[in-house]
């Protein structure tokens, strides 16, 4: 009898383990687990995948530093600022041109994107999966993934010549996706790529009218079509530049130039897609925009890069609103009183990343604008004039024009309108991230750097290098753009 | 079968047998109980004992009998008509019923076929340690340990070289069937046997766990008839083994006005503080033991009681522990057998920082340990080129007495452990053993901050009244951490002998589970200065609080399946296979289980024929084998949700963002080492000569290491991989006599070495991060794991290569072109491999004499092939104090050809100017006892002891001490002196009573 307790114990006992696979199933408890995502399953959990990109957008790497100065730096519309013998690590470089492969603001530029485009592959991946969530939502959701996606790559194509196109997440072990993440992509296909996802994302997408007051930064149907009008003027595809940019609806240009810049221009009439700074505690502001931009010295607040160059302060009319509205001059007091003394190292600074709240705060209240109603109208202009309609074209310039307190532009033939409208892009959106592309994409680039007193390489200047660490790791998959 | 055999046997000689008569007896053992299975021999027959010891025999009265048995001292009597008694005594050769301790069960010696080194209690407790694994060291050949005598710190082991780099380096300890990562709560004198597993054939069937080797410790059990009481209790002092001269102050003076070019020293100093002396004491400890053992026919106990207290040689640091185990047995019946264990340890620590020894080290002789007003002596310098309480400073060193005394913190922690065991023969050859075991730890920990008085204390002239009132006042941070792991075990063993055929088999199933750990940890500013009222009861702190958090760990489970089978062929040829299967709750479902198979051969030689006539030739063994063993314990790669990543989106509502930041390979699993290895064992000239040799190779074919992620994929956090390659091959000897020359004098002498390869073989994935370590703590690192480490031992040193000084005295060095130039001009391309801190070999000896009454004993160990980086000293000069022999002779323009370079002021790149070799010799321990020769019965012994731990050391290291187990990680601080814990030498006075 005794045996057979004995067998039974030792029965039961092989019998616990047999069931082992469950006893091995344990619950992660320092992390929360992937495998838990119904705790996202929900409204609130859909929009955390897609606010996590656009907090990406706050980052040092993304927005900051790096970017300002393959933007602004890099152009005729800045120099370096700050003291001579702060280099930023490598701003004067590409202040002068200078700047190689290893440069580190090219690597950082190119890696906060590629975060960026992860965030996004993250949010399309789960946002299928979540149910229970808002079908719509889901739906707009996945329209402003794309279109931050788009927007990305947008930057790469433009900063970089083709880059590699990950549209999903990869598998660490994949062959297929070790290739993706290494092999360029010609700009032909990236655009491609950007237009097709801006397409799903204009279907998707409300218009920025529909969002409640505390999402106007969010993407709109409206954003997506003036990207993609913006994406089509970059290919020099006219037609389709103005097309869509007629799709642009429900905006206006603001009376005051100057106002956008303020704390209450924030998601104005004119602002069709912005990056939110948030000064109040927890600030989320983009990190160090302000302060690297900030005066510097005794009087200052800040970094004092970034400086205005005397060829953009020379670039508006006598009369132009925009020029005390862009450039802070030493010895003046700005809008909130502050007295900008003359003791500060440099004679001009970036007014639009001044913040009058959050003054020398890491993260201010400080927004960028990255699409207005401005540049559409000049999309349109542009887009008009280079299809024959110059007659038409005129009329929405002087709109742009009259908003900053000038006359009618004098020009006439299509040449003429065509140099005045690039003109007027450049002091209508000047520190907007936009000039040294603008100066690639319309060719003025080898003249108007020498002017700046800076030699461009034409077959070589137009690109930045794509990062030694990407080409190691690339190890002949890809090769580096010409020249470097 | 023997029956059978014996039958045959008996009707061959049929015709000698008619001859005589049946002879009837009984065979007993000592306590007087029969004995079945003891073999009768006479000039015409022989048989066995039934099984209550009962034999007939045909045999002439008159006639020799032989009585053997295995274990027992064979005895001849002459057959009597009358029914016989033979009584027989345990074997004083030991060698018969030598038993090791192996996975699951135990092996005759002479049977088993892995490499696995016994160490005995009395070589364990003869080292007078807190942990057991310090006391093995030298003992045990392919075993290093390296020790600290920072009290109540863990030894690092390292069994026959190091297979990974970034997962557990430790060998899994199983104690009395409990898997357990730590021994410091076992008492070492409840320890019985101390087994050291090191091949794989002896390995593998801990599975996933045993790449590290395994290290088995039985406890004590109750025996013998009556009670037996032990005191034993020791007391010692202790002191740095080995110190390094710094300059006097007036040396110091001279020194820092060369480097300065001025004169802001004096060079007649009124003070000339011995800082090392400042803030160390003579160390002390003592170790009290009482325990209580017995048996009965029913039940074994043994009861025991320890407390252990030292007072360490930095001031303040205490450690005590106080140990209680129980014991029991408990035989239900003939059949069945529960045997229960139980322990609790107790330990209280006060904490200081060790970097008050850097501090010391570089803090000026010219500062006062107090000023006279009172106040902490600070590096100050007056007008009058002394220290003052006034004036600027001229170094960044805290004063190293002020940091020990606001250091303020305080350990406890309860480790209980404690099981079941169940024995029970099913069927005849048939037996069951259930095991279930269980840890519980709990530890608690507060550090107290004065942050004022720490503010006050950095300069004289500083008042309250300016402290800032933004600023703590204090700040409390109270710890908490515990956690609850099981073990159960139930396996089956069935022995048959067929013949000439031994067959053990054993098969069974394991499940553990770890965890959850927790950890609570609350920061709180301004509590009240009196300790007493930290707690108030009716208080709400939550406004004060600076920071808590709380972590519950993953918990970790563990499911297995294991097997062995064992097989003798006449007593020759012996196979050993065994077969692990683990289920890991750590790794991905499709990876989670893994299978880790052995099999090891022996050939006992010297049974064979040819050489049973050889005299002097008692046992030659050869044994090889081959195994899988698995390393579980590496890098986690649950892949998690990044949550944090919030915005405002245009308004004032802050939106949560969340996503995943990390790349995960699903196919992560454990790190797989296979070996093989060769091994000779020999017991030569009567058993007096024994040995081994031994050979390995050791391969970890999937080494992890974090690997970084493409730039494309946009994910931040590296990864952990298979990427990488490790060998181990070496070799160890191991060779000790010992002689009984009469009964008042024995002795023995025995030695050890074992020698190590280690080498990084290859790295398959071009994407690894650099993996940078052995910080110096002023930016500088010294070690480098990355693509250029292939061919390289773990833990290699990768620094600039030193090139002398130049026409000025500054440091020059080697770039990678052979040009020499200045720190400044160097790149990461110009360092260099430099050897690693791990030892190409170690060795040990052990003599020891017995006459009469005194025994003696010396151990010592040492080891070749190490570097070590004297990292307190790569420091600039920076007004820090220098050593000696550098304030004596340094360059100068009057002393261009000086041993040391011109004083600098930039911190000095990692360069092999601070490199120096580990190697030591050190005697361990010398042990003298004598037994009082009391003859009272209630006091069956009395020994008194003193000890001499390690009182020697030759060493070519100019710091402290070569040995250096940091914090254990050869990537971390290991083998690199800064804030480094100096070994001590010990003597000790002891005494044991047994009654």
């Amino acid at each position: 009898m005794k045996k057979l307790y004995i067998s039974a114990f030792v029965l039961s006992a092989l019998f616990f383990t047999g069931c082992s696979n469950d006893f091995l199933d344990t619950e992660q408890t320092e992390a929360i687990s992937t495998t838990d995502l119904d705790l996202f399953n929900n409204d609130a959990g859909a929009q955390g995948f897609v606010t996590a990109i656009y907090s990406k957008f706050n980052d040092w790497d993304m927005s900051s530093f790096s970017w300002i100065g393959l933007t602004s730096i890099a152009s005729d519309d800045a120099d370096k600022g700050s003291s001579p013998g702060d280099t930023g690590s490598d701003k004067d470089l590409l202040d002068a041109l200078t700047y190689n492969a290893s440069s580190g603001s090219v690597e950082e530029v190119f890696t906060a994107n590629y975060q960026g485009i992860n965030r996004c592959n993250q949010a399309l991946y789960y946002l299928p999966q979540l149910d229970k969530a808002d079908a719509n939502l889901r739906t707009r959701l996945t329209g402003e993934a794309k279109f931050l996606r788009a927007f990305m790559y947008f930057t790469l194509v433009k900063t970089y010549g083709g880059v590699p196109i990950v549209d999903h997440l990869p598998n660490p072990s994949s062959e297929a996706d070790r290739v993706m993440q290494l092999t360029r992509k010609s700009p032909t296909e990236v655009y491609a790529f950007i237009v097709a996802d801006l397409t799903d994302a204009i279907a998707a997408l409300p218009t920025k009218g529909t969002y409640a007051a505390s999402e106007k930064g969010r993407a709109s149907q409206g954003a997506a079509y003036a990207l993609l009008s913006k994406v089509y003027l970059y290919q020099k595809e006219w037609k389709k530049a103005l097309d869509n940019a007629n799709l642009v609806v429900g905006y206006s240009l603001v009376t005051d130039y100057a106002s956008q810049y303020k704390l209450s221009g924030e998601n104005d009439a004119e602002s069709i897609f912005e990056i939110q700074g948030t000064g109040s505690t927890p600030a989320k502001g983009i990190q160090g925009y302000s302060a690297t931009q900030g005066a510097r010295g005794a009087g200052g607040w800040g970094w004092g890069f970034n400086t205005p160059s005397m060829s953009l302060v020379n670039a508006y009319e006598n009369g132009d609103v925009r020029k005390n509205a862009t450039i802070i001059f030493a010895g003046t007091t700005l809008y909130d009183g502050r007295v900008v003394p003359t003791t500060v190292e440099n004679p001009r600074y970036n007014y639009k990343a001044y913040s009058s709240a959050y003054t020398d705060a890491w993260e201010s209240d400080a927004n960028i604008k990255y699409l207005r109603y401005a540049e559409v109208l000049l999309i349109k202009a542009e887009a008009m004039n280079e299809l024959g309609q110059t007659t038409t074209a005129i009329p929405i310039l002087n709109d742009v024009r009259k908003r900053a307190g000038l006359l009618s532009t004098t020009a006439v033939s299509q040449a003429d309108v065509r140099t005045a409208i690039w003109k007027e892009r450049r002091v209508e959106m000047a520190f907007e991230h936009d000039r040294f592309f603008d100066l690639v994409r319309t060719g003025q680039a080898k003249t108007a750097f020498t002017t700046d007193g800076k030699n461009f390489t034409v077959g070589k200047n137009e690109v930045f290098p794509l990062p030694q660490k990407f080409l190691s790791e690339a190890n002949g998959l890809s090769t580096q753009n010409p020249g470097y | 079968m023997r029956n059978y055999i014996l039958s045959f046997i008996a009707l061959i000689l049929l015709p000698a047998y008619m001859s005589g008569q049946v002879i009837k007896g009984k065979v007993l053992d000592k306590n007087g109980v029969g004995m079945p299975g003891a073999i009768v021999v006479s000039s015409t027959a022989n048989t066995d004992t039934d099984f209550d010891g009962n034999f007939n025999i045909n045999a002439k009265v008159g006639e020799t009998l032989k009585v053997t048995m295995l274990g027992f001292e064979a005895v001849s009597v002459a057959a009597t008509v009358a029914p016989m008694t033979i009584k027989m005594q345990d074997s004083q050769d030991t060698a018969l019923k030598e038993v090791v301790v192996i996975g699951y069960g135990t092996r005759k010696k002479s049977d088993n076929t892995s490499a696995t080194t016994s160490i005995k209690a009395e070589d364990i407790s003869r080292t007078k340690v807190l942990n057991a694994s310090q006391a093995i060291q030298g003992k045990a050949a392919g075993v290093q340990v390296i020790a600290s005598d920072l009290p109540g710190s863990t030894p690092t082991v390292v069994i026959r070289g190091l297979g990974t780099a970034l997962g557990g380096r430790s060998p899994l300890y199983v104690v009395d069937g409990m898997p357990v990562d730590n021994i410091n709560n076992i008492n070492t004198n409840d320890i019985t046997s101390y087994d050291i597993l090191k091949d794989a054939s002896a390995l593998a069937i801990y599975g996933n766990r045993a790449a590290n080797g395994v290290i088995l410790i039985t406890t004590k059990k109750g025996s013998g008839d009556k009670i037996t009481v032990e005191f034993d209790s020791y007391a010692g002092f202790r002191n740095a083994l080995k110190n390094v001269k710094m300059a006097g102050s007036n040396k110091y003076s001279y020194y820092s006005n060369q480097a300065l070019g001025n004169t802001t020293f004096s060079q007649d100093q009124p003070t000339n503080t011995d800082w090392y002396k400042a803030i160390t004491r003579t160390g002390s400890y003592t170790q009290n033991n009482a325990s209580l053992s017995g048996a009965s026919e029913h039940i074994k106990y043994f009861f025991s009681l320890g407390y252990y207290d030292e007072k360490g040689i930095l001031d303040g640091l205490d450690y005590s522990r106080l140990t209680f185990r129980n014991n029991n047995d408990f035989k239900i019946s003939k059949k069945i057998n529960l045997s229960q264990n139980f322990s609790v340890g107790f330990s209280h620590s006060t904490p200081k920082p060790l970097s008050a020894f850097t501090n010391a080290y570089k803090q000026s002789p010219i500062v006062p340990v107090y000023f006279p007003s009172g106040q902490y002596g600070v590096s100050f310098v007056g007008a009058n080129g002394f220290a003052s309480t006034t004036g600027s400073a001229f170094n960044n060193v805290g004063n190293p007495v002020a940091q020990l005394n606001f250091f303020d913190e305080q350990q406890k922690s309860i480790t209980m452990q404690g099981g079941l065991k169940l024995d029970a023969e099913l069927f005849k050859g048939l037996k069951f053993t259930s095991q279930f075991n269980t840890e519980y730890y709990t530890w608690k920990n507060y550090n107290y901050e004065d942050t004022q008085n720490i503010w006050l204390a950095a300069d004289p002239t500083r008042v309250a009244t300016t402290y800032s009132a933004t600023a703590n006042i204090n700040v409390l941070t109270k710890e908490n951490e515990d956690y609850f792991n099981w073990n159960l075990s139930n396996y089956l063993v069935y022995n048959k002998l067929i013949g000439a055929h031994d067959i053990e088999l054993m098969a069974g199933v394991e499940q553990s589970s770890k965890g959850a750990r927790e950890h609570i940890k609350i920061s709180r500013k301004n509590v009240n200065a009196n300790e007493n009222y930290w707690s108030l009861s009716g208080v709400d702190y939550a406004a004060n609080i600076l920071s808590l958090t709380d972590v519950v760990s993953n918990q970790a489970r563990l499911s297995s399946y294991f097997g062995r089978f064992q097989y003798k062929l006449m007593d020759k040829y012996l196979i050993t296979g065994t077969i692990r299967r683990d289920g890991s709750s750590q790794f991905a479902k499709d990876y989670r289980w893994g299978t880790f198979p052995s099999v090891g051969l022996g050939w006992i030689i010297s049974k064979e024929n040819f050489l049973a006539d050889v005299k002097g030739i008692d046992l030659l063994k050869l044994r090889g084998g081959w195994g899988k063993l698995g390393n579980q314990n590496v890098p986690l790669n649950n892949q998690s949700f990044a949550s944090g990543l919030d915005g405002y989106l245009g308004g004032s509502i802050l939106y949560p963002g969340v996503t995943v930041n990390s790349q995960v390979d699903p196919s992560l699993s454990w790190e797989i080492t296979e070996e093989k290895t060769v091994g000779l064992d020999f017991e030569l000239l009567d058993r007096r000569l024994k040995g081994s040799v031994d050979l390995y190779h050791k391969n970890t074919n999937n080494l992890i290491l974090y690997t970084k992620p493409y730039l494309t994929a946009g994910v931040g956090s590296t990864s952990p991989a298979h990427v990488g390659a490790v060998s181990n091959k070496g070799y160890e000897l191991s060779l000790r006599w010992d002689d009984k020359i009469n009964d008042h004098l024995s002795y023995w002498i025995g030695g050890n070495f074992s020698s190590n390869k280690n080498e990084l073989t290859s790295l398959s994935n071009p994407n690894l991060p650099d993996l940078t370590g052995g910080s110096l703590g002023n930016g500088q690192w010294t070690k480098m794991l990355n693509n250029t480490s292939i061919g390289q031992p773990l833990g290699s040193f990768f620094l600039y290569d030193y090139a002398g000084y130049d026409t000025s005295g500054q440091m020059q060095y080697f770039k990678a072109d052979g040009s020499i130039v200045s720190q400044g001009l160097l790149g990461i391309e110009d360092r260099k491999y430099v050897g690693s801190i791990l030892p190409k070999s170690t060795y040990g000896i052990t003599l020891g004499v017995n006459y009469k009454n005194f025994d003696f004993s010396v151990d010592g160990y040492g080891t070749n092939g190490s570097k070590v980086y004297n990292g307190k000293k790569a420091q600039r000069f920076s007004g820090e104090n220098i050593e000696d022999v550098l304030a004596t002779d340094f360059f100068t323009t009057n002393n261009t050809t000086a041993a040391n370079p011109a004083p600098f002021n930039q911190v000095p790149v990692a360069s092999t100017y601070y490199l120096e070799s580990g190697d030591f010799f050190r005697i361990n321990n010398i042990t003298l006892g004598y037994k009082l020769p009391i003859k009272k019965a209630f006091i069956s012994s009395a020994r008194i002891y003193c000890n001499a731990i390690n009182p020697f050391i030759t060493q070519k290291f100019t710091g402290f001490t070569p040995e250096l187990n940091g914090d254990g990680n050869p990537y971390g601080s290991q083998g690199i002196e800064l804030d480094a814990y100096p070994v001590l030498r010990s003597f000790v006075l002891g005494a044991n009573l047994k009654f």
